[in-house]
């Protein structure tokens, strides 16, 4: 009985140093998180001798034109960046899904924009943009063109940083994308070559459908990321002109150092979190939908 | 028996010969202490640097300095003043931090410093430190809790302090037999002449970026134009005729200044003065050391100061840093030691010849110090019109800052009507306040 109780608990036991780390490590700071945003807290203060407020951080927040405002630039830069970093992405992965010579040198080249730290990033584009020494006004003027208010335009601003991003990330889904496509099943595509299909028919009906998993996985993860991008920012706009390129990470830093609100930071920074455990819900669910309509497909024709 | 006696004699002797000791030298009981200093990367503390060794050689008392970028040491310093233990013993703070340090209780009052006998320096001369940045960075709990009065007491003393100075091109004025403007008309009227006597060249350097640069450049002429945030019962006033004033004094500024001017900062504002892109300069006086700097500049031996231009009043900025003991520091008392010692009279006059911002009037009138800093004299008669009230000590500063920043950005890059972004700062701000509890005595 006993020796049966004890098999029983194994598992759990051998779990239960995991299970320790990510409580410590994960639901602690989450739990805190949560707690700080229901207080009026300033950082001269300890934790505890903050005011409970209960629900007013959230409240405020949402009567906030500032934060309204800054969701929605951060809707937008998000949704842009990671639809143009998919389709630059996998169209690349497309084009280079074949025995180059050189090609291991060229796919180190292309990942190169990932490994540098973003501060660096950002320094570099802030000087390319600059409106008289940069690179990209002097190009445009030796042209014989109008140089372009990158950086002092609200509307440009937010342009110019959708470059930079889509400049540094877009190797990241080139990889993965390439990654997923070196792996596909060899049959299906030699099949569909035998029944005659074209370049184009392979793509749109084999490859992309084979490699949605993937890159559902690769765009979610771009996601979660591109809400959260700071620092590019940071150097190049610091939010401005006016709040046209304020993302909420960036006011979520400002809201807790310079306005000296670490409750309304905790409270925006939930926000956030929901925003995005919405958005990831629903991916996997459609995700999920779509697989088991496959599932579904599948079983047909194998009944059939 | 004889050899107690011996034992006896030789402790007298050394006794005798520590208390000696100890009145000779103020600093003895404290020698072998290590002092551990929070100090920004600034170029006045840069100065300090160089002249802190001396402070080891002749005190004994180690110092360690922490050298980080100055907001990025007010995060730290807010985290360290929290513990109850804290790593500083001495804290150089950004006069913003006045109102969050003092008013969470983390500074010491230097009152019972200057009252213990054997601390306090009897020839230190406090009358001669200057009086504005005694205002605005020392003296807490008079007018309006951030400002002297009959009630104030001293946290903290100016080292590093600054004011707003007038830089200009002497090579272009002489060429177009310009005058150095004095007065706000005059300021306005040349910043948008120079552009088109020099093509290419912008007016003054300004900056503007979106949240504390704008916030910053408006101030500037705020109160020389006459305006104030806040009226004497805190009513948001910046909307007033003299806030839409400065804002279009802004807007003409950035207008007629260098190319892309709207975003910015106070280093690329700098950087295009001194790289000969505009012919002013109207910021603070920390910039000056910069200029005759060859490898910085190319404007070396081409600039000449003047005070301010004057408004409907002067009305100079006040700035900068001051040094202060934290309440959780370790060594306080040798901490006080080494603020005397670097505000004293006549290391204040060191730290100026190695490059530095002196607070003392002493030091902008010695005659070694104008030799090599011919600016300094000009600068000490832009400090007697410094106004310690440019901008509220308060801490919801922060907050009204960045949005007053925000809504200027908004102004100068994309044509929002003035009076109307004032109108929403007011509003927002008086929403802080009241918050705050500025309004809880206002029936």
């Amino acid at each position: 009985m006993a020796t049966a109780r004890v098999k029983r608990m194994t598992p759990y036991m051998f779990l239960a140093p995991a299970a320790a780390i990510m409580i410590v490590g994960l639901l602690y700071p989450i739990g805190y998180m949560v707690y700080a945003s229901f207080l009026d807290w300033n950082p001269s203060q300890r934790i505890g001798e903050a005011d409970w407020v209960g629900l007013r951080n959230y409240v405020t927040l949402l009567h906030d034109a500032s934060f309204r405002e800054s969701v929605g630039v951060t809707l937008t830069f998000s949704a842009i960046v990671v639809s143009v970093e998919l389709m630059l992405g996998v169209g690349l992965a497309l084009l280079l899904d074949r025995n180059i010579r050189g090609m291991s040198a060229l796919r180190t080249l292309f990942i190169l924009p990932m490994m540098i730290a973003p501060i660096v990033v950002g320094l570099m584009w802030r000087y390319m943009y600059h409106p008289s020494v940069g690179i990209l006004n002097q190009t445009l003027k030796s042209w014989g063109l109008e140089p372009v208010p990158w950086l002092s335009d609200s509307g440009w601003a937010l342009t110019s940083i959708i470059i930079a991003d889509v400049w540094q990330w877009t190797p990241f889904i080139f990889i993965l994308a390439l990654a997923a496509l070196q792996s596909l099943p060899r049959s299906a595509l030699e099949a569909a070559r035998i029944d005659g299909a074209s370049g184009w028919q392979q793509i749109i009906h084999i490859k992309l459908p084979l490699m949605m998993p993937v890159l559902i996985v690769t765009g979610l993860l771009r996601l979660i990321d591109s809400f959260k991008v700071l620092e590019v920012i940071l150097v190049m706009t610091n939010g401005g002109p006016g709040l046209s390129t304020e993302i909420l990470s960036l006011r979520i830093s400002r809201t807790a150092s310079e306005f000296r609100e670490l409750g309304q930071a905790a409270a925006m920074s939930n926000y956030l979190l929901l925003i995005l455990l919405t958005l990831t819900i629903v991916m996997f669910v459609y995700n999920k939908v779509v697989e088991s309509r496959a599932q579904a497909i599948r079983q047909q024709a194998e009944e059939v | 028996m004889r050899a107690f006696l011996k034992g006896v004699a030789a402790s007298v002797t050394a006794l005798v010969m520590t208390a000696g000791a100890a009145w000779a030298d103020p600093y003895a009981p404290y020698a072998g202490e290590t002092l551990v200093v929070s100090f920004p990367a600034h170029p006045h503390f840069t100065a300090v640097m160089k002249v802190l060794p001396r402070f080891t050689e002749e005190t004994g008392i180690e110092v360690e300095v922490d050298l980080l970028q100055y907001l990025k040491m007010r995060e730290k310093q807010t985290l360290e003043l929290t513990k109850s233990r804290g790593d500083y013993d001495l804290i150089a703070y950004v006069v913003f931090s006045k109102a969050d340090y003092v008013y969470a209780d983390q500074l010491e009052n230097l009152a019972k410093y200057f009252m213990n006998p054997k601390l306090a320096d009897p020839h230190y001369n406090a009358d001669d430190l200057i009086d504005a940045y005694v205002s605005n960075i020392s003296l807490v709990g008079g007018e309006k809790g951030y400002l002297p009065g009959p009630l104030a007491s001293a946290y903290g003393i100016p080292f590093g302090s600054e004011t707003s100075i007038l830089g200009y091109r002497t090579d272009i004025f002489e060429k177009h037999g310009l005058t150095v403007p004095e007065t706000y008309d005059d300021l306005l009227d040349l910043a948008c002449r120079i552009p088109e006597l020099e093509p290419g060249m912008g007016g003054l350097s300004s900056r503007a970026a979106s949240g504390h640069h704008a916030s910053h450049a408006f101030l500037l002429h705020l109160a020389p134009l006459g305006g104030r945030i806040f009226d004497e019962q805190w009513t948001p006033i910046v909307n007033n005729e003299a806030g839409v004033a400065a804002a279009e004094a802004l807007k003409t500024i950035v207008g007629c200044g260098p190319e892309g001017a709207q975003t910015f900062g106070f280093a690329e504002s700098g950087a295009a003065f001194l790289q000969g892109q505009t012919a002013m300069f109207l910021d603070t006086t920390v910039f000056a050391g910069q200029v005759n700097d060859p490898t910085k500049s190319k404007v070396a031996g081409l600039v000449g100061w003047a005070p301010h231009p004057m408004g409907v009043r002067r009305g100079s900025q006040t700035g900068g840093f001051g040094v202060a003991i934290p309440r959780n520091a370790e060594n306080k008392e040798a901490a006080f030691l080494l603020m005397q010692w670097l505000t004293s009279p006549r290391v204040d006059k060191m730290i100026a010849l190695a490059g530095g911002n002196p607070s003392r009037y002493s030091t902008h009138a010695d005659p070694e110090v104008n030799e090599t800093f011919p600016h300094m004299a000009t600068f000490g008669e832009a400090l007697k019109h410094a106004d310690p009230d440019w901008r509220p000590i308060i801490p919801v500063w922060g907050k009204i800052n960045a949005d007053l920043g925000t809504a200027l950005s908004k102004v100068l890059t994309e044509d929002l009507d003035i009076q109307e972004a004032l109108d929403g700062v007011a509003e927002r701000a008086r929403a802080t306040m009241d918050e705050a509890g500025y309004y809880t005595w206002q029936q």
